[in-house]
């Protein structure tokens, strides 16, 4: 019986999901850390998001999806000794965060038709994202990964090509705060801008 | 068509993006170098010392009868490597000294080799018969994958000969660990580096 219940709901939502207006991306994403940038500070270029929004009603302002999104951060540190109790350690090495996120997010949409190639919108995300902070040296490797809970602001516009073509152009900016931290490496509440540019798929 | 192109770009990025790692030419440039010591020694209570000329020791998991690695096994290692010892410790003080002299310390010089052999079984592509059934071919075979992991030390020791306890024990005063010496972009000068480096970073050696 509830076997015959989840598939007659999902097949429910797949229905719903089918029958509305839609979009789905994939874009480039560009982030800049803003917290703990002595362990890493510099913008990683090394990124992508991919989601999928389900607009609704028939006005287009609102949406709702999920974004999924990996990007790498990392940085060189030259040769530094650090103290211990009873000697010390001399090396150079690179901090490396290889971050995957999940967002349930929300967007509402600034248009005047429901039929224009041009819409903006912000939105609210929220979800959690892995981090594996990484320290490499030498042939050495030291990491320890967390997770944390993720809310990320965004702004942003798609573009349709045209009115006769499905395909778009995406752009957002966003902003990633995370109680990710990690002890070990004395790295607390992760957060980031981040620039994200790609291509959309509009199903209407 | 559309499809395939969004599955191209996700696929593409995914291999981009996903866990690259650093550029071995700037990992493997320099040694890392480990020091540690006995917090309840005074070197400067020590004035000489001994140590080889032309042979530095050997331990493997690999080769368990090797023991000693000479100018003959690595030709241009062992010699400078121990020159480059001498020199540190003479700056700091210590004389020079022949085993048979009595002298305070005895400087030890040995690499540790971890040789570890990994052997992975893979299952490839395991698949059911179909409906009319392709007996006797219900999954391809297994196969071995097996690689190597050759990593070591250079290891530095300085034990205390003038205080040798009554059970003819002796104590390691300071070790300087030097890695990794199998995976390097030039062995002898990182090594040499890594030598000098690890007297820099401890101050509290010498007269």
């Amino acid at each position: 019986m509830k076997k015959i219940a989840i598939i007659v709901a999902l097949a429910c939502g797949c229905g719903l999901v089918q029958a509305q207006d839609n979009y789905f991306f994939v874009n480039w994403d560009i982030n800049t850390p803003m917290t703990n940038t002595n362990w890493i500070g510099s913008t990683s270029t090394r990124g992508i998001r991919g989601g999928y929004r389900a607009v609704i009603g028939p006005e287009r302002r609102f949406s709702a999806g999920l974004d999924v999104s990996w990007a790498t951060f990392s940085e060189y540190k030259p040769t530094e000794t650090f103290q211990q109790q009873a000697g010390a350690i001399t090396t150079d090495y690179f901090n490396y965060i290889y971050q995957l996120s999940f967002a349930a997010s929300g967007q509402y949409y600034f248009h005047k038709s429901s039929n224009e190639r041009f819409f903006s919108y912000v939105g609210m995300g929220l979800g959690a994202n892995q981090n594996k902070y990484t320290v490499f040296y030498n042939i050495y490797k030291d990491q320890h990964s967390a997770w944390g809970f993720l809310a990320r602001p965004e702004a942003g516009i798609l573009l349709r090509i045209s009115t006769r073509k499905r395909i778009g152009l995406m752009a957002a900016v966003h902003y990633d705060y995370s109680t990710n931290k990690s002890n070990d490496y004395n790295y607390s509440s992760f957060s980031a801008v981040g620039v994200s540019v790609g291509i959309m798929s509009m199903q209407w | 068509m559309k499809k395939n192109f969004f599955l191209f770009a996700l696929v593409v990025g995914l291999a981009w993006a996903c866990e690259p790692t650093p550029d071995n030419m700037k990992l493997l440039d320099q040694l890392v170098v480990q020091t540690h010591y006995d917090t309840e020694v005074n070197f400067t209570d020590y004035a000489t010392y001994s140590i080889s000329t032309d042979t530095i020791g050997f331990i493997s998991n690999a080769s368990p009868n090797d023991t000693i690695l000479t100018e003959h096994d690595t030709p241009g290692y062992p010699r400078p490597v121990l020159q480059q010892v001498v020199k540190n410790l003479d700056q700091v003080g210590y004389t020079r000294v022949d085993k048979s002299a009595n002298p305070d310390l005895g400087i030890n010089v040995y690499v540790v080799n971890d040789y570890n052999l990994f052997q992975q079984v893979v299952y490839p592509s395991y698949y059911y018969p179909s409906y009319y059934g392709y007996y006797g071919s219900y999954y391809n075979y297994p196969y071995v994958n097996t690689y190597a992991q050759n990593t070591g030390a250079l290891v530095v020791e300085m034990v205390d000969l003038k205080n040798i306890g009554a059970d003819k024990k002796v104590r390691v005063l300071w070790t300087a660990y030097l890695g990794d010496v199998y995976s390097t972009i030039s062995l002898l000068q990182e090594s040499t580096d890594a030598i000098d480096q690890a007297f820099h970073q401890s101050p509290y050696i010498g007269r």
